[in-house]
């Protein structure tokens, strides 16, 4: 696969804390607006892969390449300001502070205050979050805080959006909006999904990216992921076989 | 040749001054991670023990090698009771609590003893290098200090307290998740980071007089040392001191003494640029 | 937006009495009270300067007087040797502000925080009050000033109209004019927090992790805030200095440090209103009870200091405002309200 059409690649990608290799020389191509997702099982490194790419980490050693631009080991808010949208882990929101307030902050970034406004209540309610564009972020649910950060993501109007276990903690209804909002979004840029929710899974996922033990190891659609004897028995035996 | 000898002393003999002002900081910093921001106040009132002790006619000796470190010790057990534990995972507050207590302190202090320095005569006189007088004391500041420094790291190291220590600095979760009582880790943590302290104060005792503001003079230096050391108790102190005592007492032989303490915050700055979490936050950091 | 402010009825109040007691306080009372008022202001200007950067910018700063003592000492060096205190004023501003930039640059883009960040600050003040403290000897003199050490700068210059270096102020103008610097700071900070630039420093205070995931650099906002906080803390200095005629280094000590984060702790942390009113009632407190011999001043101040984190970590001016709403609440809830309530729907 030529570069040309990645917005994203790593070559050799390693991280090592200590003598543990959590991340082992992976290279990794995502083309413009693909959706992906990232699975394996706990300790695979997927989330260490995904800090390494948001700069919250520094690798060891290889290159991260976004939009023709080195970015290994920048700071953040520069990979931000290149056009990636971030999503950690744990809800990364502003407590004290209204929704509204939340998501026009991320708005602003990019656009004057009348524009930003217009965009932030389109935000909402594209995610559909609207009735909760006041509250105070602190008191809403864990699942209602996940929609925020994500309308937050969202509003950077990024061409990357990088979601690392986006459905935690969610309700099964906001799980399906949240399923619409990541198919909805990929239209007009590219995403990577870390999730092991395998429902939430199915309902997005295309192409799909398997590591084990901080390497990649399989990359193949969904359909043939299911099927693959040897994934099942790293990462998803049980799951697929109750399934 | 003397003067060098004399020069290296006054090095040695900084470092040591570093370690015995910071070490009982550095305990309570690299368990707890708060700073105890009256820690310039119980040096203090170990000095006050040794005054007063004295001056009922208890041996020197004895008031500063068992009285103090136990009176303060007690002290800040006692602090800890009521007042440390209420603010656990609230790192600023306990930062301004133990400000007020400072604070506190002093005030206190001062309506009772009056604001007059005290002198305490130096144990042990001079001696002469070549030319130059040296006070005995020196060397028993030198040798207290490396003491102190092999008792931390042997209880560290060989005692089960010590390994309970040492698993509540790695991650102190997961150390209450395997069953140590965190709280009773932290009370003691805290008395004998302060009777260390004690320990402290009234070996400085004699070289400085007491006086109940006498506190403010040594909080900048050893403040800086522990941040600027991280989390190791040991190695931290270690290294801190060194540098820092080599930087400060090389400016002060260049410059006087008020550039010494400039020198001291500015290499400490520069370091902490470099290395936030301190020296052993990056370097060493697996060390006691 | 700046919407915000407008809207805020506590906005106008706060204004509006800032504006009478301005006006009406000179023509009301005598001279020794409006000169204690106009000691109450000049701190409760450097009171707002760390209120601002604790509650809008989540910087806590231990050593506040240092930027204070800073704007002192520049005011007081620069108003001796150039004869005037216009410019020295403005400088007292401007150079504690590149002190501040500078080191926050050290502070912030080393990313220190909490406990590093607290004691960074501590001995910063620390070491700038030894250094002062040890000036003493004639040789510490910059143009024609002495720094004179532990005993201070005497014969500091009074405030003049700008431009006629021979039009002092009298006591009851320079209350005005400091009530009126009071006043404009207390405006610019409360627009400038309802600001764009406030909103991103409140979210660093919230989340700094999201705030950088936004693409803002948390490092440099933080500097930004703490010069800002260090401009007006050497203004407040500068004030300080020209009303007493005199500074020492009581101005850049660790007791004044801790007075300033006892007012804010006191007012509460998070507002604008709260600093002033802790500041003034605190000052008065200690006014009153300077009076007693017997109690020790800096014990006082300790015990309150440990009494606030303890017993009222949010301050007065919430508390207050929480007790309200609560109160509010509980009166909206009364049982014949509530029949009254029925009633009307009824009769619709």
């Amino acid at each position: 696969m030529s570069d040309d059409y990645n917005i994203l690649t790593t070559r050799g990608l390693t991280m090592q804390f200590g003598g543990v290799t959590a991340v082992d020389n992976v290279d990794f191509n995502l083309r413009e607006g693909e959706l992906r997702c990232l699975l394996g099982p706990n300790g695979a490194g997927k989330s260490t892969f995904f800090k390494c790419l948001t700069g919250q980490l520094t690798p060891t050693k290889g290159t991260v390449t976004f939009a023709g631009q080195e970015i290994t080991g920048a700071l953040t808010h520069k990979i931000v300001n290149l056009g990636v949208g971030i999503k950690t882990q744990v809800p990364n929101v502003f407590d004290g502070v209204s929704a509204y307030e939340n998501v026009r902050l991320s708005a602003r970034r990019k656009h004057l205050a009348p524009l930003a406004r217009e965009l932030t209540h389109a935000t909402l309610e594209r995610c559909g979050i609207t009735h909760l564009a006041k509250r105070e972020v602190g008191l809403l649910s864990h699942g209602q805080r996940q929609l925020v950060e994500l309308a937050m993501v969202l509003a950077g109007e990024p061409k990357l959006i990088l979601l690392d276990e986006p459905a935690a903690g969610m309700t099964g209804d906001e799980r399906d909006r949240l399923a619409q909002l990541v198919l909805e979004s990929a239209r007009s840029a590219a995403v990577v999904v870390v999730e092991h929710d395998m429902a939430f899974i199915r309902q997005i996922a295309k192409f799909v990216t398997v590591f084990n033990r901080g390497a990649i190891f399989r990359e193949a659609m969904i359909e043939d992921i299911m099927q693959d004897r040897e994934v099942q028995e790293i990462y998803l035996g049980k799951q697929a076989n109750a399934a | 040749m003397d003067y060098t000898l004399v020069i290296a002393l006054e090095m040695v003999r900084a470092i040591a001054w570093l370690v015995l002002l910071s070490s009982g900081l550095a305990i309570i910093f690299g368990m707890m991670r708060i700073i105890n921001f009256a820690h310039g106040e119980f040096l203090m009132l170990g000095g006050y023990t040794v005054v007063i002790s004295t001056g009922h006619g208890v041996n020197e000796w004895v008031a500063m090698l068992v009285l103090a470190p136990i009176v303060v010790g007690i002290f800040g057990v006692i602090v800890e009771r009521l007042v440390i534990q209420r603010l656990y995972g609230r790192i600023l507050d306990s930062l301004l609590a133990t400000w007020g207590l400072s604070m506190l302190m002093i005030g206190g202090v001062t309506m009772i003893f009056g604001n007059s320095v005290t002198g305490v005569a130096t144990p042990l006189g001079g001696m002469s290098i070549g030319a130059y007088q040296v006070p005995r004391y020196n060397f028993v500041l030198i040798f207290a200090a490396i003491a102190l420094l092999l008792i931390i790291w042997a209880v560290l190291k060989f005692t089960k307290a010590g390994l309970i220590a040492r698993a509540t600095m790695q991650n102190p979760d997961m150390s209450e998740a395997l069953g140590i009582p965190t709280r009773w880790v932290y009370m003691a943590t805290f008395g004998i980071g302060s009777a260390v302290t004690g320990f402290a104060g009234a070996l400085l005792a004699p070289m400085t007089g007491v006086v109940p503001t006498m506190g403010v003079n040594f909080i900048a230096q050893s403040f800086i040392t522990v941040i600027t050391g991280g989390a190791s108790i040991i190695t931290g102190t270690l290294a801190a001191a060194g540098l820092l005592g080599s930087i400060s007492q090389g400016m002060t032989f260049l410059t006087g003494p008020v550039y010494g303490d400039a020198a001291l915050l500015l290499a400490a700055l520069v370091l902490l640029r470099l290395l936030p979490q301190g020296i052993t936050g990056r370097i060493f950091k697996k060390s006691l | 937006m700046e919407k915000s402010v407008i809207r805020d009825p506590g906005f106008y109040v706060m204004v509006g009495i800032g504006l009478a007691v301005m006006f009406i306080a000179p023509v009301m009372l005598d001279l020794f009270t409006i000169m204690q008022f106009t000691q109450y202001v000049v701190l409760s200007v450097f009171a707002l300067s760390l209120g601002y950067i604790w509650g809008f910018g989540g910087i806590l700063s231990f050593g506040q007087a240092a930027f204070f003592g800073l704007g002192a000492y520049t005011f007081a060096v620069a108003s001796i040797n150039m004869g005037s205190t216009t410019i020295p004023m403005v400088l007292a501003f401007i150079i504690p502000t590149i002190f501040g930039a500078a080191l926050g640059y050290f502070m912030f883009y080393g990313r220190l925080s909490d406990v590093y960040l607290g004691v960074v600050t501590l001995v910063v003040a620390l070491i700038f009050w030894k250094l002062i403290n040890h000036t003493a000897g004639p040789e510490y003199s910059i143009g024609k000033a002495r720094l004179g050490g532990f005993n201070g700068i005497p014969s500091i210059p009074t405030l003049h109209i700008p431009g006629d270096t021979g039009a002092w102020l009298d006591p009851a103008q320079m209350f005005q004019v400091f009530m009126a610097i009071l006043i404009i700071i207390y405006i610019a900070l409360r627009f400038l927090i309802a600001s764009d630039f406030g909103r991103v420093s409140i979210g660093i205070r919230e989340n700094e992790t999201r705030a950088s995931l936004l693409g803002y650099d948390v490092r440099l906002q933080k500097v930004i805030v703490f010069a800002i906080g260090g401009g007006i803390a050497g203004l407040a200095g500068a004030m300080w200095a020209t009303y007493q005629s005199f500074i020492d280094p009581n101005s850049v000590s660790m007791e004044m440090s801790a007075k300033a984060l006892v007012w804010v702790m006191a007012g509460g942390v998070g507002t604008l209103a709260g600093p002033i009113i802790g500041c003034i009632l605190l000052q008065w407190l200690t006014l009153k009870l300077g009076t007693v011999d017997v109690v020790n001043s800096i014990a006082v101040l300790g015990a309150i200091m440990m009494v606030l984190v303890l017993a009222l970590p949010k301050g007065i001016v919430p508390t207050a405002k929480m007790l309200a709403m609560n109160g509010w609440t509980l009166w909206n809830r009364r049982p014949n309200r509530d029949a009254v309530t029925r009633k009307a729907v009824k009769h619709e």
